[in-house]
């Protein structure tokens, strides 16, 4: 018996999936893992003890930012398509005045411009020089969901895919730092992963239809843990 | 009078029909409906600094808010206007609207609060809502604290404030939301439908400074959710808009802590674009949560104003 593979699928899809995985990843050097979103204050202050608290904490983070940033970065997205710069900086200003701490602040804008400098460095679109020019001269702060958007949008990957990479990448930012924060096993962790990025497509499609000033959220425990943590003694992450 | 083709309370009206958490809730009440006599109330307040204190100016009303004179009671600053919000409704019920419209000129100083805690009454038909504006010029010092809002079982409630500040002028503002009438019935405790309260400023020249806008929504997102309200009832929403000097002593002087034993968390961040500080309390009671604000009160009086605080009223 001849064991044949049945030929091939539609090929731009597989290359937008390696494009994806890419840019997606939780390695990809941008500094993601020197954050823990406010987890290393959850874990310090018994906010977070065990498996269970850690999902849901984590869940709390995906919520967010699938009402907040998620909204910004689709919207960024089609402005970024229409190649409206103007358009990409009123978005950008109203993600940063969302940000209410300043180590939310920190974490946004420094993997923001790591990201659009990879972009320009691997990618090299105009749209990625000129909005790399605009956070250099403080134009505009230069957020990550929007840099994400752009660099998404000018290599033709759907926003959908943009959205998702952003969620995946919140998640994986607070399980990365669980393992090297408090004792849960990598099978836990991978556990929480497989089910909280299965909530993703729903909240893409709440997000996809909200308006820019539709943006808001409710974890005020959260942000208290940011309080804490950006006064706290030791600490191992950023944020 | 000739009835205005956009009559100054129109936001508080058209507030609830774009936004998307209160698409569902667009019917009128079969009771009296929205936008009648009794129903929308505006406040137009003006204070203004004149040989030496701060008066009340300006003053526009239509029940059922209401304010009488300005008061200098308090003895630790006497110059200082103290006005008390009056509904004379005593509470918000479906199809209410508020337009409150604060100004205060240079040098103004102004307390501004209410008389009891605000109820929002359950909700069959429409929802209730409130737009405010506040204006301070160079210099200006606004204290606005009112008493907390207890939103019943099945009450929806909008709130919008837009907030156009001077770098010079300090504003504090703060809001107590309590999880409803939690002694009264099980279903009180996060028994609203949907809040949704929204905080914008900017400087005269439009440029943003901050935006924030809580929605909740305890049917969609979980309450006790770890990061969300995990075991606690109370929230105060506290923003200091300051000068930059000034507000960078408050924060390092206002702390952050998570106290389980006590049911106590807060904790002051940094608002973007240098605008000032946010101070956000969760407590298991209400007094805790008053008494910790009161204590962020002190602390931004002694360092705007140099002047203490009146002592406690007895009842509030």
């Amino acid at each position: 018996m001849i064991i044949e593979n049945d030929g091939v699928e539609a090929s731009s899809s597989t290359a937008f999936l390696s494009r994806m995985l890419q840019f997606g990843d939780s390695m990809f050097p941008i500094g993601a893992f020197a954050f823990s979103s406010g987890l290393e204050s959850a874990i310090q202050e018994g906010v977070v003890t065990d498996a269970a608290t850690l999902r849901a904490f984590a869940r709390t983070a995906l919520e967010q930012a699938a009402r907040g940033d998620g909204i910004a970065l689709i919207a960024a997205h089609r402005a970024a398509t229409s190649g409206d710069v103007d358009i990409l900086i009123r978005i950008d200003a109203q993600a940063y005045a969302r940000k209410l701490s300043d180590e939310a602040r920190t974490m946004s804008v420094r993997m923001g411009k790591k990201f659009t400098e990879m972009g320009v460095e691997v990618v090299g679109a105009p749209l990625l020089r000129t909005w790399r020019e605009c956070i250099e001269r403080s134009v505009t702060p230069g957020c990550y969901p929007i840099a994400l958007a752009i660099n998404f949008a000018v290599q033709d990957l759907p926003a959908s895919q943009a959205f998702l990479v952003h969620q995946y990448g919140v998640s994986t930012t607070i399980l990365g730092a669980a393992l090297r924060l408090m004792k849960v096993s990598h099978i836990e962790t991978q556990k929480i992963l497989y089910e909280l990025t299965g909530q993703a497509a729903g909240m893409y499609e709440t997000a996809a239809t909200a308006r820019l000033s539709d943006m808001a959220g409710f974890a005020p425990l959260t942000d208290v843990l940011a309080a804490v943590h950006a006064r706290a003694h030791v600490r191992l992450f950023m944020s | 009078m000739i009835p205005a083709p956009f009559p100054p309370w129109a936001r508080a009206e058209a507030l609830g029909a774009s936004m998307p958490e209160f698409a569902s809730f667009q019917d009128e009440p079969p009771q009296m409906s929205s936008g009648t006599v009794g129903k929308t109330g505006f406040l137009r307040l003006g204070f203004e600094h004149r040989s030496g204190k701060t008066i009340l100016a300006n003053l526009e009303r239509r029940v059922p808010y209401m304010v009488q004179r300005a008061l200098h009671c308090d003895e630790q600053m006497p110059d200082l206007a103290c006005v008390f919000l009056i509904t004379t409704t005593g509470c918000l019920l479906q199809g209410d609207r508020l337009a409150l419209d604060i100004t205060l000129g240079p040098r103004a100083q102004a307390h501004l609060t209410s008389q009891s805690a605000t109820k929002i009454h359950a909700m069959d038909a429409n929802y209730a809502a409130q737009s405010q504006t506040i204006s301070l010029a160079d210099d200006a010092y606004l204290e606005f604290l009112p008493e907390p809002v207890i939103p019943h079982r099945h009450s929806r409630f909008i709130s919008d404030t837009q907030i156009c500040v001077a770098p010079s002028a300090t504003l504090l503002l703060s809001e107590i939301i309590q999880p409803g009438r939690k002694h009264h019935h099980l279903d009180e405790c996060f028994g609203a439908t949907v809040l949704s309260i929204s905080t914008a400023a900017a400087r005269s020249d439009g440029r943003a400074l901050f935006a924030e806008k809580l929605v909740i929504e305890p049917r969609r997102y979980v309450m006790r959710q770890t990061g969300v309200m995990d075991s606690f009832d109370v929230f105060a929403n506290v923003i200091l808009c300051a000068p930059k000097d000034k507000a960078e002593r408050i924060h390092a002087r206002a702390g952050a802590d998570v106290n389980f034993a006590e049911g106590l968390a807060f904790g002051a961040c940094r608002l973007p674009n240098d605008a000032g500080v946010i101070f956000k309390v969760l407590g298991h009671e209400t007094a805790q949560v008053k008494a910790k604000v009161r204590e962020f009160w002190e602390i931004v009086r002694q360092e705007i104003i140099g002047a203490a605080l009146p002592p406690r009223y007895l009842w509030r």
